[in-house]
């Protein structure tokens, strides 16, 4: 028995990775073709990557594995906030993530769960949305770029990836919600958050959400609960980014370190 | 994950000149989630000596207890303050005892001599092999960083101010860069005729 | 992964089954600092496996241009083939635009790329790039399957964690309430790098005998190496 004839058993993952043929051909075909990655010489990646790096753990493989994103709609648009800490295991890689990605001037989209998928991802939609562009002569909607990015996500469906998004934009002129994740849902909605600090985000975000909202009482209650998710989850922190989307794009609001958050929330505690 | 990194939490301490410091974290978490931002691993044993207890919460708080059992007993029979060398070697034996049950805490052990005020410094693994070197000890989910820290800024012959600058830039930035230590810090500075506490400002994520 | 499982025909009672495991942690520490208009770049020079060292001078250092240079570790015959790869395609990319030599922000993107590919099967190294664009330095950070971040400062490898912090608060100035104003200058730059060092192979087996730096400058790359202990 072959190789090939085994690479061929391989659950689900099938048509996107590259067929077998040799070393060459096989590595980087996705310089050419960015949504073919190269097959691993072996069957089910999931069970056996891991096993692979069972007694290897000085290099970290799980990097940015603890998030906390959040959107939610309301009258005046969509607000998106996130925090900016990537964690490898307990050691923080990194304070300065850029969670948020800046798909074109209509899109916006969140980072959660592995960031290589995440940004690869992202990288990739980006250029179908300006293929889309040159194609049509018009820009895409909300809800056509979440579903060409949900086609790929379903097409690596059980192959591993973990990625957890939350995609905001202007659509049939209003703005909606999405939420995609690796599992290939993909749904719309009115309040999302993702990641491990979520569980405390989402107790902040629905104690104070409603439709009615002003523009700056939405802005921070999406920083605060981003805030108290930070404090309260070990690997959410660094700081926190509050975007604005309308109809016709988007704006950054702020970027805050969560310490001097915690200053001005404590000192309004006392008053 | 490791049952040692179950709650987070770290310790350091360091030799000064005629002095010594010991600095804690203040979180107690399980897990990712962090329950409370008040839990000291540092407690005083006697004038000049403190102990710190890096690990598991519960098991921190039962050897703390019962070491104090032991050296309460002995100070009364003796009728006399216990040194830090004394106490090291009780500690180490009474982790011995549970050598194939262990207690899941790293001890620092950071105090002056009763008598000659002689800066001791000590930390154990949880089975009571202890380590008595000249410089810093240190205990916790961020060990690692702690030895670049301390490595790198610890100085010989420090002035208790110096020490205590040294030690709270050295456990801010090691936890910094840990998710599961933090949330606050405090600082004792042990000289022969006074202990310093101090309480840090920290990031709060 | 492949297996006796794969193969039933010889699944039979008292078949020995061995494993082939392609991963091995070659150790090494990396450390990049990027100032205005230089950036710096050190590795140490140890190549080890356990408690083995099988070389003492070992460069982890890639020159990829005038003004890019790569380190690389982790899995030794990963960063090997993933850097000889990374050369050619460099060396490609000027030979089809006339000379011209590809940018450093380039480099990044292609390197994350190229690791992404790998995402079944990835290299496992660690990859910090530094280098000069448009006359200002930068640094990028890599996780072993293509995730890239640009930093000022970065420490990577087996001594990560060690070394990390002290960049944070001697260059980030972190935890400083009164932030002192000293420049960062090519030498300070120089000598934190090897102080870094120094404290590292105290502390990890995998890191030692020596640091070779680069220094990126508009005047190119200027290469210095520092002995460190050889324990």
């Amino acid at each position: 028995m072959a190789l090939n004839d085994i690479l061929k058993h391989m659950p689900s993952v099938g048509d996107m990775l590259s067929d077998y043929k040799s070393t060459e051909e096989m590595d980087f075909i996705n310089l050419s073709q960015n949504k073919v990655l190269s097959a691993p010489p072996y069957s089910n990646p999931v069970e056996n990557l891991a096993k692979l790096h069972e007694n290897n753990d000085n290099i970290k493989i799980n990097f940015d594995h603890g998030t906390t994103t959040l959107g939610f709609i309301y009258q005046g648009g969509v607000v998106l906030a996130v925090d900016s800490r990537a964690t490898g295991g307990q050691y923080i890689g990194s304070q300065s993530v850029r969670k948020v990605v800046e798909i074109n001037d209509l899109l916006l989209g969140t980072l959660a769960g592995g960031a290589a998928d995440c940004t690869y991802w992202y990288r990739v939609l980006t250029s179908e949305c300006r293929l889309y562009e040159l194609r049509n002569k018009k820009k895409i909607s909300l809800a056509a770029a979440t579903k060409i990015m949900n086609n790929i996500i379903y097409s690596y469906k059980n192959s591993g990836l973990s990625m957890g998004m939350i995609l905001a934009g202007g659509d049939m002129n209003q703005v909606s919600l999405y939420y995609l994740d690796s599992d290939g849902t993909r749904t719309m909605g009115k309040v999302f958050s993702v990641g491990s600090g979520s569980i405390f985000a989402y107790g902040v975000l629905d104690s104070g959400y409603k439709w009615e909202l002003t523009d700056e009482q939405a802005y921070e209650l999406g920083r605060r609960s981003i805030y108290h998710a930070t404090h309260r989850d070990a690997y959410s922190g660094g700081t926190v980014r509050v975007y604005h989307v309308k109809k016709d794009g988007w704006n950054l609001i702020s970027e805050e370190d969560c310490l001097d958050l915690h200053r001005r929330y404590e000192a309004e505690k006392k008053k | 994950m490791s049952i040692m990194a179950y709650n987070g939490g770290c310790v350091v301490a360091m030799k000064g000149k005629e002095c010594v410091a010991i600095a804690t974290d203040l979180r107690f978490g399980l897990q990712a989630q962090t329950i409370d931002t008040n839990f000291e691993k540092v407690f005083p044993v006697n004038k000049h000596m403190y102990l710190g207890l890096a690990g598991l919460q519960t098991d921190i708080i039962t050897v703390y207890k019962r070491l104090m059992f032991r050296k309460n007993l002995y100070e009364i029979r003796e009728n006399r303050v216990m040194q830090p060398e004394r106490f090291a070697a009780m500690l180490s034996s009474f982790l011995y005892e549970h050598r194939f049950g262990p207690y899941f805490i790293e001890p620092v052990i950071a105090g002056l001599d009763p008598k000659t005020f002689k800066p001791f410094i000590c930390n154990m693994d949880l089975i009571g092999c202890a380590n008595m070197p000249d410089d810093f000890v240190v205990a916790g989910t961020c060990e690692e960083q702690l030895f670049g820290m301390c490595e790198t800024l610890w100085r010989e012959n420090m002035e208790p101010d110096d020490l205590f600058e040294t030690i709270s830039q050295a456990m801010l930035n090691a936890f910094d860069r840990d998710a599961i230590s933090g949330w606050g810090a405090k600082v004792y500075i042990i000289e022969k005729d006074k202990v310093t506490i101090r309480k840090l400002k920290t990031r709060m994520d | 992964m492949l297996g006796i499982n794969q193969f039933p025909e010889y699944q039979v009672p008292g078949a020995v089954q061995h494993q082939f495991n392609p991963y091995e942690n070659n150790g090494g520490s990396i450390v990049a600092i990027a100032g205005d208009n230089f950036a710096v770049i050190g590795a140490d020079t140890r190549l080890s496996a356990g408690y083995n060292i099988f070389t003492r001078n070992h460069s982890k250092l890639f020159q990829l241009t005038s003004s890019a240079v790569l380190a690389s570790c982790g899995n030794w015959c990963d960063s090997d083939t993933l850097t000889s790869i990374l050369q050619t395609r460099v060396r490609q990319y000027s030979d089809t635009h006339e000379n011209k030599e590809i940018s450093l922000n380039a480099i990044a993107q292609l390197l994350s790329t190229m690791m992404y590919g790998r995402r079944f099967f990835p290299y496992y190294v660690s990859n910090i790039l530094a280098g000069i664009y448009e006359g200002k330095g930068y640094v990028y950070s890599y996780d072993p399957i293509g995730h890239c971040e640009r930093h000022t400062y970065r420490a990577g490898g087996s001594s990560s964690a060690l070394l990390q912090p002290i960049l944070d608060n001697q260059i980030g100035l972190k935890n400083m309430e009164e932030k002192p104003t000293i420049p960062l200058t090519v030498d300070r730059a120089v000598k934190l790098v090897t102080d870094t060092f120094i404290s590292a192979a105290e502390r990890d087996i995998y890191t030692g005998d020596g640091v070779k730096i680069s220094i990126i400058t508009e005047n190119g790359v200027e290469e210095r190496q520092i002995p460190l202990r050889k324990d």
